[in-house]
């Protein structure tokens, strides 16, 4: 089954997705910022799909998308990004950044699924 | 309740902290543009968790003060004290909401809302009186309902969507997979023909193998409306080019959309056919028509998707403020995201575990000692040493930075100087300094009553102060920072000091003290912590009920810690407060009288001397040139037997102070679990608790600051006329054992 890296500073965030990932038969990797994401990316931890917050306190998600894509293992995973009705602006720039698409918080346990389920290989 | 809202409701009190702390700095630094997103984040966090837990109450209330906090980092707002106050008191709003979801209502009750729509209101005011700037909506314009306009043309006879989609070269540099797309589609209904256009696919040399040149068309039968196909490319709309024309289309709109495309006229025909859109008399039909038109009226309207794209343009200048925004970073907030949350209960239970172990492990040591075993106490040797280790590390796990307790008092600051119409300013240092979380929780009333008791009865106002030649504006400050063993929490003011007149007239006329009493200037003002006593010639509402100083004494005594105070008329005051760094395992330094073992608190330890001759009437001791006073613990604790020829002294350390201990025997270091005494023993002077050791048998462990005083109070006693000899002890010694 395919391994998620969900990276979010909200631990309410973290914990709703990660559960209801979870019961969908996908392996979650969870990070609570983007640097310690990079970090497990660094170490060759195999991810299918990466799910990130934008707005984060550090390495905010755009960078977090654009460093992840420089990785020649990461160079076509699937990248979603987390964001809310009120950001639009922001999609485009993380579109540009290399993210496949986007996730509107919040999501249903259906949207989120299959939204992963569009993207994922 | 369950564990994500628990979790949930943690994260909300760090994030209104966060906020507070924030909105505090606003004030200072409006321009700030780090501290007005952090302050933002930190409510939107809370937002989108109350999204999460389906929590409308809390998610409508913040919303509104989103919105507020976005117009002010928008520059649509300016910050003003009177803003800063509404947010500040949203702040609190939410805090009582996240409270109501903590103790598991539905909703909050009517005083509560009404509150909250009072607030609500009164942000909406401030909202509307800004002025925001017109078309600042992003929305995305509503294409479902700029269906293309037919006219004339006969009725395709098909009943299934067409999709036609070209997918941009970088598509799959974005991470995503065409063919999932064309999968997903499949699952809204049922493709029934598609055709891949490979037309744009260039020569093997030059192409890309990371780029898509991949077309198709795709027919597609389905109940989902044009809506929902379009989602299912949205991720990729701004790069692929998708046309979606509906069931019962007319033929004019395939021929539009035939024209419109990229590739071949005669080859898309040919193509619509196979796929099972058109029949090829449609076609044949179809593009003569077209033709003839087009020679008649040539150039027709703009494609619709250029239109489309056009409104969907992004103002450039939101994306330059977002990337600058989001650069910013706060170094603190990342460390403290790396954070493991543990349940304070399992924590408790560990260091619980570590005590039965350390007594264990003292018990095995001394086995091993008796069976003169040298691979056995080896053996144990190395194990003690690991469980000292396990010790320390499980201690460590509860320290907690005072800080967070310390940041608590920039509010209660700014608020109280507001209230006094003072001006003051808080400044802290030592922030960083841990101490055990157990700790934490209880010092925090003390500490709140202190800069209380510093903001209302130590700052002068500002005319007196100026009269003083002061600056204007008074400085409180908070202080921590580690000390043998001991944690030291300071807070000082520079204010008025304490007046000694009154305070021992006070004393008098409260009976604590007689008028003829000769009393130390420190004597003198330590008195404010007797019980009854206040010098507060009004009872304000902040301090001065006259049980605040007494209490504080005691909340502190309680954690086996001290409090004093020195002060200069007219310079200030320092409130010091000495605490254990933890309540649970100490480094002990066991001595035995007679047949009873003593345990020391080994960071007040400073050296052991062994002294044979310590007769003479004055207990003072020459110790490298030093006089030293020593205490004999035989006499102390009315211990029977001789003494043997050869005593030991251990010199210790308490706030700067030296004294000697006379004891028997010195037996070591030992590993203490600190078992409280019961109510029985409160009264015991010199004694802190009890210990089990590696026998079994109790030991006692010695209050060294108690011990320290009663020996300078004994000397002091001595020297000073008789008269004084009278003063009630409990104002003589303050040890934690006395009340």
């Amino acid at each position: 089954m395919s391994t998620i890296m969900l990276v979010d500073d909200s631990t309410t965030i973290l914990l709703s997705i990660s559960s209801i990932l979870s019961k969908a038969g996908y392996s979650v990797e969870k990070a609570p910022n983007a640097e310690e994401a990079l970090k497990k990316f660094n170490n060759g931890t195999k991810i299918d799909l990466l799910i990130t917050d934008l707005n984060m306190p550090g390495m905010n998600g755009i960078e977090l998308i654009k460093e992840v894509r420089k990785l020649p293992a990461c160079k076509f995973m699937p990248i979603l990004f987390l964001t809310t009705e009120s950001q639009q602006a922001r999609k485009a720039e993380a579109k540009a950044a290399g993210a496949s698409g986007w996730i509107v918080k919040p999501a249903t346990a259906d949207e989120l699924l299959n939204t992963i389920k569009l993207v994922l290989r | 309740m369950d564990e994500l809202t628990s979790v949930y409701i943690q994260e909300c009190r760090e994030q209104l902290a966060e906020m507070e702390a924030g909105l505090l700095r606003l004030e200072q630094m409006p321009d700030d543009t780090d501290n007005l997103n952090a302050i933002f984040r930190a409510a939107h966090t809370i937002k989108g968790g109350a999204g999460v837990i389906e929590c409308a109450y809390i998610e409508h209330f913040t919303h509104r003060v989103e919105n507020l906090l976005d117009a002010l980092r928008n520059g649509d707002l300016a910050v003003s004290g009177e803003l800063a106050n509404i947010l500040l008191a949203c702040c609190d709003h939410m805090g009582s909401l996240v409270d109501v979801l903590a103790a598991q209502q539905a909703e909050p009750d009517a005083a509560l809302s009404e509150r909250g729509d009072a607030l609500t209101e009164r942000l909406k005011q401030i909202l509307d009186n800004a002025d925001t700037p017109a078309g600042a909506s992003l929305t995305v314009a509503d294409d479902d309902d700029a269906s293309v306009e037919s006219t004339g043309g006969g009725v395709v006879s098909n009943d299934a969507w067409h999709v036609s989609v070209r997918f941009g070269p970088n598509v799959m540099r974005g991470g995503t997979d065409p063919l999932s797309f064309i999968r997903f589609l499949g699952g809204l209904g049922e493709i029934i023909g598609i055709e891949t256009i490979a037309d744009a696919l260039p020569e093997a040399a030059e192409m890309d193998p990371e780029s898509c040149y991949l077309g198709f068309e795709i027919r597609l039968q389905t109940k989902a409306g044009k809506a929902d196909i379009e989602r299912v490319f949205d991720f990729v709309s701004d790069e692929c080019d998708l046309r979606i024309l509906p069931p019962q289309s007319k033929l004019d709109d395939y021929l539009r959309l035939i024209a419109e495309l990229p590739e071949d006229t005669l080859r898309l025909g040919e193509i619509l056919v196979r796929c099972g859109a058109l029949t090829q008399a449609e076609v044949d039909r179809g593009l003569l028509a077209q033709q003839n038109a087009a020679e008649a009226a040539p150039e027709e309207a703009p494609p619709l998707g250029e239109i489309l794209i056009d409104s969907k343009v992004v103002h450039k200048e939101v994306i330059d403020a977002a990337v600058t925004r989001q650069s910013q970073v706060t170094e603190k907030k990342a460390r403290e995201a790396q954070l493991v949350r543990v349940h304070a209960d399992k924590l408790d239970s560990l260091i619980d575990l570590i005590g039965e172990l350390v007594i264990a492990g003292a018990s095995a040591n001394l086995l091993a000692a008796r069976s003169r075993n040298g691979d056995l106490i080896e053996a144990t040797s190395v194990l003690s040493r690991l469980v000292e280790n396990i010790r320390d590390s499980a201690l460590q796990l509860r320290m907690v930075q005072i800080g967070d307790t310390f940041n608590r008092f920039h509010r209660v600051v700014r608020d109280v100087a507001k209230d006094l119409g003072k001006e003051i300013e808080l400044s802290i240092s030592g922030a960083d300094t841990e101490l055990d979380k157990s700790v934490v929780e209880k010092i925090g009333d003390p500490l709140m009553h202190l800069v209380r008791n510093s903001l209302d009865h130590g700052i002068e106002p500002v005319e007196t102060r100026l009269a003083c030649g002061k600056p204007a504006c008074g400085r409180v400050s908070l202080n921590a920072f580690h000390d043998s063993g001991s944690i030291v929490i300071e807070v000082s003011d520079d204010g008025g000091g304490l007046n000694r007149e009154k305070i021992r007239a006070k004393a008098v006329e409260r009976e604590l003290i007689q008028p003829t009493d000769a009393l130390s200037d420190s004597e003198i003002i330590n008195l404010i912590f007797e019980p009854g006593f206040s010098t507060a010639d009004q009872v304000s509402k902040l301090s001065g009920r006259g049980v605040g100083m007494d209490v504080v004494r005691r909340n502190i005594q309680a954690l086996r810690g001290t409090v004093d105070v020195a002060s200069t008329e007219g310079v200030g005051s320092t409130f010091t407060i000495r605490l254990p760094l933890t309540l649970a395992i100490i480094d002990g330094f066991l001595v035995g009288i007679g047949k009873a073992s003593y345990v020391i608190p080994l960071d007040s330890v400073v050296e052991c001397i062994e002294h044979r001759d310590l007769g003479g009437e004055r207990n003072f001791l020459n110790l490298r040139g030093e006089a030293l006073p020593f205490i004999r613990l035989r006499e102390l604790f009315e211990i029977d037997g001789p003494a043997p020829a050869r005593e030991s002294i251990v010199v210790v350390q308490f706030a700067g102070q030296r004294a000697g201990i006379v004891v028997d025997q010195l037996m070591g270091e030992f590993q203490t679990v600190i078992k409280p005494l019961g109510r029985l023993f409160a009264n015991l002077r010199g004694i802190s608790g009890s210990t089990i050791l590696g026998s079994g048998d109790v030991a006692l462990i010695l209050d060294v600051a108690a011990l320290v005083r009663i020996v300078r109070q004994a000397e002091e006693s001595r020297l000073l006329p008789p008269s004084s000899i009278n003063t009630p002890t409990n104002i003589q010694i303050a040890s934690p054992t006395e009340r």
